[in-house]
């Protein structure tokens, strides 16, 4: 039981049912995060990272219908088939979330230290005495500057950064095991994002937190996590340690995605090494490689039927590629 | 804060003049004449003669201006004139009718409120399920219906048919009940919309999906996230009904026989008793420009982002 991993997914599919169409954001994906470990979580807009973190903990929008089949064990227990109230008891607790956009994630006509302390009060039975004196604490843990002062404070009299910083110390309010921070850089300013990582990196650490960095930035997941997914089209990609997949990435979309990063020798005013193609559209079901449309070394075999995660040479990495798995066997 | 208060005071008393000026315009042009009415009701023969000592009597030969400020002069000192019609002190007679009308509209606007927040909050904690749709079918008949007609029905119900409430009179609260509930009707119905409407935005907004990673349950967030969020709204949709109930206090008062200023008014119309027309027009319109002002100061207390501008 001690080498269960924290967050284990197998196989995971959502379906969204909205009144007048049915997708599936997420196709059939694997993965675990250990205690301590961070997990980074790639893929492009609408490649299904968000949904599959969110969704089997009950954080969709209102008036979608979610359908998932597959396993997503937390500590052991399966939250899938869970009802609403017994998946509550989780998140804020067990779970602690960080949103994309700090500027419409907070209550903007409430005070900075009851959005806080509430958590306090709801999850560590605190009066609301100790809950205040424990979001000072919190408000000093993610590095706010007068910290008394913001704690009476509304949203709009914080900057992003601030604000970010907020939402990270809602979010470790309840002493959570898991962190699953959807995009927390992407709406800050350049500078600030490289703060917020590093207070990220920093306290999970500290607090031995295990981490899902839900991002589609690859400096990111340089600098901070420990093991990728890359994410194409609902489907895993590739797999593995952050260090193996990004030197020598293997699946073709992957290495597309590495290649496209701008590098310090190329000329000013090159142009980007985009992927050729568009990503397909969710709703229509793919039956080979969702990637082989635009792949380069995409043969008959890859439209045939949906290529299996399979490891690579390396077997702490795998690919869901035939022609890349098959050129292992033949090598 | 202060220097808000103070700036909307100088606006509200440039529009209170401006208003007042064109009330009595309106009033002294319409068409008839006080004076042979008057002349009529001193039991005199109204011959041409009569009728112009009384109309030099009352001043209507003076020009429109001047009689204008005559009148604000005094009504500034709290002086309303005397009425044409019963020859008493309108300013006696308005201070009794005041406490009448502000008994109607107080009561009416507390239960609108009541009544809006249970309907409003059913719907929204059920959206589009069969609560919601009940409370949406009764504002939309609320709103609809007529007051002298939901007044007609009230007094059949609760007096003629099951007697257990006073259908008129303005003795003690037993015989409030009813002509609250009248003029609290129509309000109420407009404000559940948008306390249910207000209350589905909030509830789609990014801060609700934050309140739900916290693990807060629908019940919680709907009151410590989404209310907060639409007292502003509300605050000032419930000052426009309740500024609005004036005009709705013209109809109930006479129905419950309350001798308030919605009675006045309309007795005061009826005779072209011009003095006590124009004292209740100024008293509705000052009530509706400190109703705003009432409004705007609460909208600065509940919503932080507006308090910040202006302090």
């Amino acid at each position: 039981m001690h080498n269960e991993p924290l967050l284990s997914v197998n196989n995971l599919t959502v379906d969204l049912l909205t009144s007048k169409s049915a997708v599936r954001p997420v196709d059939g994906v694997s993965y675990s995060v250990r205690q301590g470990e961070c997990l980074a979580i790639v893929g492009e807009s609408g490649s299904g990272k968000t949904v599959m973190n969110f969704a089997p903990l009950g954080l969709m929008p209102t008036g979608v219908t979610t359908n998932l089949s597959g396993s997503v064990r937390f500590e052991g227990q399966e939250l899938i088939g869970l009802s609403e109230p017994e998946i509550r008891r989780f998140r804020g607790k067990s779970i602690g979330f960080i949103f994309q956009d700090p500027m419409s994630a907070l209550n903007p006509v409430r005070r900075i230290g009851r959005q806080i302390a509430e958590m306090a009060e709801l999850h560590l039975n605190m009066s609301p005495r100790a809950a205040e004196a424990r979001a000072l604490d919190l408000v000093k843990l993610v590095g706010i500057s007068d910290p008394s002062a913001r704690l009476r404070q509304f949203p709009h009299e914080l900057s992003g950064g601030l604000r970010q910083r907020t939402v990270i110390a809602i979010a470790l309010a309840g002493e959570p095991k898991l962190l699953i921070a959807d995009e927390p850089t992407t709406a800050l300013d350049v500078t600030v994002q490289a703060q917020i990582l590093r207070l990220l990196k920093d306290l999970q650490q500290r607090l031995n937190m295990a981490m899902v960095l839900i991002t589609h930035d690859m400096g990111v997941v340089a600098g901070a996590a420990d093991n990728i997914v890359v994410m194409y089209a609902a489907r895993a990609a590739e797999r593995g340690p952050v260090d193996k997949v990004l030197v020598n990435p293997r699946h073709p979309y992957t290495q597309g995605l590495i290649n496209a990063i701008p590098r310090r020798e190329d000329p000013i005013g090159s142009e980007f090494r985009g992927l050729p193609g568009v990503p397909p559209t969710l709703g229509a079901p793919i039956n080979g490689c969702a990637f082989a449309p635009r792949c380069e070394l995409a043969v008959a075999a890859c439209t045939r039927s949906r290529p299996p995660m399979a490891p690579a040479v390396d077997s702490k990495v795998s690919v869901a590629c035939p022609v890349v798995n098959q050129g292992k066997a033949a090598a | 804060m202060i220097h808000f208060i103070s700036k909307r005071l100088k606006h509200s008393l440039v529009l209170l003049l401006l208003a007042s000026l064109v009330c009595f315009t309106l009033v002294v042009s319409a068409p008839g004449n006080v004076a042979v009415l008057i002349a009529e009701l001193r039991g005199a023969v109204a011959t041409p003669g009569y009728v112009e000592q009384v109309a030099e009597e009352i001043g209507l030969n003076k020009p429109l201006l001047m009689r204008y400020v005559d009148w604000l002069g005094d009504a500034v000192r709290g002086d309303f004139g005397i009425s044409y019609r019963t020859g008493q002190d309108v300013s006696a007679d308005l201070a009794n009718r005041m406490s009448v009308t502000g008994t109607l509209i107080a009561g009416g606007a507390a239960i609108a409120t009541l009544i809006s927040l249970a309907l409003g909050f059913l719907g929204a904690f059920w959206p589009y399920k069969l609560p919601d749709r009940v409370s949406r079918g009764l504002a939309l008949l609320g709103a609809s219906t007529p007051t002298f007609f939901v007044g007609a029905l009230v007094i059949y119900g609760f007096s003629v048919t099951f007697q257990l409430l006073p259908s008129f009179g303005f003795d003690g609260p037993q015989s409030w009940i009813l002509p609250w509930l009248t003029v609290s009707v129509l309000p109420a119905a407009v404000l559940s919309r948008v306390v249910r409407v207000g209350l589905e935005e909030a509830m789609a907004s990014p801060f609700v999906l934050t309140a739900k990673s916290k693990g807060l349950s629908r019940t919680a967030i709907l009151f410590r996230d989404a209310l907060p969020n639409i007292t502003p709204i509300f605050i000032n949709a419930l000052g426009t009904q309740v500024g609005l109930m004036t005009a709705t206090a013209i109809i109930v008062e006479p129905l419950f026989a309350w001798q308030g200023l919605g009675d006045y008014f309309l007795a005061g119309v009826r005779f072209r008793d011009f003095m006590v027309v124009q004292a209740c027009l100024l008293i509705f319109l000052t009530f509706f420009i400190l109703v705003n002002l009432i409004v705007d100061l609460a909208v600065l207390l509940t919503d932080p982002r507006i308090r910040r501008q202006w302090s």
